[in-house]
């Protein structure tokens, strides 16, 4: 593992909630059904013939980086985490493929269909030549893009890069994820989301970016360390947790916040259970899925979250499951679990 | 900086289902493209594929995968995987390690299964078999699954140069020290999402490719799958090697999403930045596998950017001729036979271009030759204008 893998200088959100251009998440937004649909700003910046061609995904990565990649000096790569960019233009040009029994079709949804249409079209915009790649390991898929902003740090300690995540609701990954049980029927109000006892999740989708580097000074939050588990064995991902732990949380401190992926599917809440069992000491708990619905880099708007904490905005009371009281939060774990199989551990401190 | 080395490769592509019979069809110039025989499409008598001839069902029990869900391309990753592992004695000890990564590159993943995503997204219930399957990264998870892994588990979609950004993202993390040693490789299956596609851009070829050629038509696509388990020289005891893994990078053209630019900033910079991770002169590339798809755009403009970067353009040629365009596979199944060049000290020939790109002047190897190698280029250009070069020396 890479210790002192980077610190966030500057963070963007496009989400559910109002988190664009400035964050209040005071008071929550309700879903639609079963969804949690991104709040969309209007899209300065992007060139509105580029705009009009855009799906919602590739639309809230480029909206929320612009900010961040505009400046100057300019980030020296793009590193971007999604399971689904491009899914909505992927199955636009399906639909064809099988409604026109593989006739003439037009090809502008395929090209746009692919997950790196993201990291592709910002480098577009700013012209970027520099480092440029999409991790697409669907549930950690954030996980492996934040693993791969460390090592390019730790190999060009003077750089700057734009790290970020994005995944849509689109018509038919929803429909996907219905089918296979990953969401609820129904959700009156995202308050409920945890008392349901029921399997499933809320769909949900958004946008973070940070602008990532070497350098402590200035900076919001540093990264610790990640530690990912692929098993759906609860002591596998426990004695998994204990070495992280052990490894990286220096010597006689504890967790002093744990933000927790928890998302209401009763058939995931063991892990979570077992996750804030084994904080050593007195840990905050809070859980942000009812602000942002599941998706497979959901974790990302975990480390916006833990940002937004880190520059002392107040907590609001709809977050917190388990209270304590802490002066100053030293450090934070966000630990994730997509799909019961694939877990994140990521580890945050602040900075004194 | 301990050297990174390949200990072990495996592939199957549309000339052959092992490392082996791949380089006795490329030493033989022999090419894999033809109609389609097993995979349905309207266009499978009109536009020629670098189809693989072993049925889904025959790999599926080649392989021992019974389990329902599995499409074509995760057979195809498997088949591979199976082959480096062995090819490089890794024990179920070091399979399962913690520090042991498997880092993937796909364009299609499961959406191979055309008909039935589509199938699968109209209903409400009874979803198919494939229901979890569809996505880029169903292969690895599989892989992992499968055979236990605990390490770093990656897949990596930047288009066409997918596997050569997973080879580029395994070698780093050995050098970073978060893995020993990694699997890193790729697989694609033929799809009417991506025949169609390509077929809508207009650069599919209606017959078979013909890169480099002044009267080139576009490219054939193909199918395939290869895996590379890279070791830390330290590591390495009385174990065989092929090759060092010396030069990588990874550069962004910025300028079109499906075509390059003229004067092809990305892929110049991708060559540049290889040869200076590798600490290599251009006159030290002994050969270049070039990424030369037969469309006009990249050929015309991969020929400029070597144009630009090397005083005298080393022996190239495109082994896509052979085997098609195998998307998120090509930037893997391209890096064996770079490695094969090596290895044995040879070169393969390009096929099919007749007359060299008036503009250029620039003719690919036509001939089989011993030739004395100790650096050796591969390119891979994408869509996004994600341009990834390799830089393979002989070990």
């Amino acid at each position: 593992m890479i210790l002192n893998m980077f610190y966030i200088h500057q963070t963007t959100c496009i989400s559910p909630q109002q988190t664009f251009p400035d964050a209040d998440i005071s008071v929550l937004h309700q879903p639609t059904g079963h969804q949690l649909k991104a709040i969309e700003p209007t899209y300065t910046g992007i060139p509105p013939g580029i705009l009009r061609r855009m799906s919602k995904s590739v639309r809230m990565g480029i909206g929320a980086a612009l900010p961040l990649i505009n400046q100057l000096p300019a980030p020296d790569g793009i590193i971007i985490g999604t399971a689904n960019a491009g899914f909505e233009d992927c199955f636009h040009f399906l639909k064809q493929i099988v409604e026109y029994n593989e006739g003439l079709l037009a090809p502008g949804s395929f090209v746009q269909s692919t997950p790196n249409a993201v990291a592709a079209q910002l480098a577009m915009l700013s012209h970027n030549h520099g480092y440029n790649i999409t991790h697409v390991q669907l549930g950690l898929a954030f996980e492996n893009a934040m693993m791969d902003a460390g090592m390019l740090i730790k190999e060009h300690p003077g750089n700057t890069y734009l790290l970020g995540a994005v995944d849509d609701i689109s018509v038919y990954n929803n429909a996907l994820n219905l089918l296979a049980g990953w969401f609820k029927n129904e959700l009156s109000a995202v308050e409920n989301l945890y008392e349901l006892n029921s399997p499933g999740s809320i769909a949900g989708e958004g946008a973070a970016m940070f602008l990532v580097n070497g350098n402590p000074a200035k900076a919001i939050a540093q990264v610790q360390a990640i530690g990912a588990v692929h098993s759906g064995d609860v002591g596998v991902m426990e004695r998994q947790l204990k070495f992280f732990l052990d490894k990286h949380l220096p010597e006689g401190e504890k967790i002093d916040l744990l933000i927790s992926g928890e998302n209401g599917d009763n058939r995931l809440l063991k892990y979570y259970t077992a996750c804030e069992k084994m904080m050593p000491g007195e840990a905050m708990v809070i859980r942000f899925k009812h602000l942002c619905g599941e998706y497979p880099t959901a974790s990302a708007i975990a480390l916006w979250l833990a940002c937004y904490i880190l520059q002392k905005n107040p907590i609001p009371p709809h977050l917190i499951k388990k209270s304590f009281p802490v002066k100053a939060f030293k450090n934070i774990l966000i630990y994730n679990n997509y799909k019961q199989v694939q877990h994140s551990f990521i580890l945050i401190f602040g900075m004194d | 900086m301990s050297r990174i080395f390949i200990t072990g490769m495996g592939l199957i592509s549309a000339i052959g289902n092992s490392v082996a019979d791949n380089r006795i069809a490329l030493s033989e110039g022999k090419c894999g493209i033809t109609t389609l025989k097993l995979f349905p499409s309207k266009y499978a008598n009109l536009l020629p594929c670098g189809e693989i001839k072993t049925s889904t069902e025959t790999l599926r029990q080649q392989l021992n995968a019974a389990e329902p869900g599995i499409t074509r391309g995760t057979l195809l990753a498997l088949h591979a995987f199976d082959q480096a592992i062995r090819d490089g004695q890794l024990t179920t000890a070091q399979l399962t390690s913690f520090d042991t990564a498997l880092v993937g590159g796909s364009t299609v993943g499961g959406m191979c299964l055309t008909d039935e995503l589509y199938g699968d997204a109209q209903k409400t219930v009874n979803g198919s078999e494939y229901i979890n399957s569809y996505d880029c990264a169903s292969m690895t998870m599989y892989l992992q699954h499968r055979y236990k892994m605990n390490g770093i588990i990656n897949t990596i979609n930047t288009a066409c140069s997918s596997s050569a950004n997973a080879i580029m993202y395994g070698a780093r993390l050995i050098k970073s020290g978060l893995a020993r040693r990694a699997i890193v490789g790729g697989a694609d299956s033929l799809a009417k999402f991506t025949i169609n596609g390509f077929n809508a851009l207009h650069i599919l070829a209606p017959a078979i490719c013909t890169p480099f050629d002044e009267d080139r038509k576009g490219l054939n696509l193909g199918e395939g799958a290869a895996f590379l388990i890279l070791e830390k020289e330290e590591d390495i005891v009385n174990k065989k090697t092929y090759a060092v893994l010396t030069g990588y990078c990874n550069s962004n053209d910025a300028f079109h999403p499906s075509s390059l630019s003229p004067a092809g900033d990305g892929p110049y910079l991708a060559m540049k930045g290889a040869l200076e991770t590798a600490r290599l002169a251009p006159g030290d590339i002994g050969f270049i596998n070039a990424h030369g798809t037969g469309t006009e755009n990249n050929d015309l403009v991969e020929s400029r950017a070597m144009l630009r970067l090397f005083k005298t353009v080393p022996p190239f040629a495109s082994t896509k001729s052979n085997v098609g365009h195998t998307l998120g596979a090509a930037g893997a199944i391209e890096a064996i036979y770079s490695i094969c060049n090596l290895y044995h000290q040879e070169v393969y020939p390009g096929l099919n271009c007749g007359k060299a790109i008036a503009e250029t002047g620039l003719m690919p190897v036509d001939l089989y030759k011993k030739i004395s190698l100790q650096h050796v280029m591969s390119n891979s250009f994408g869509f996004g204008g994600n341009c990834t070069s390799l830089i393979f020396s002989k070990s």
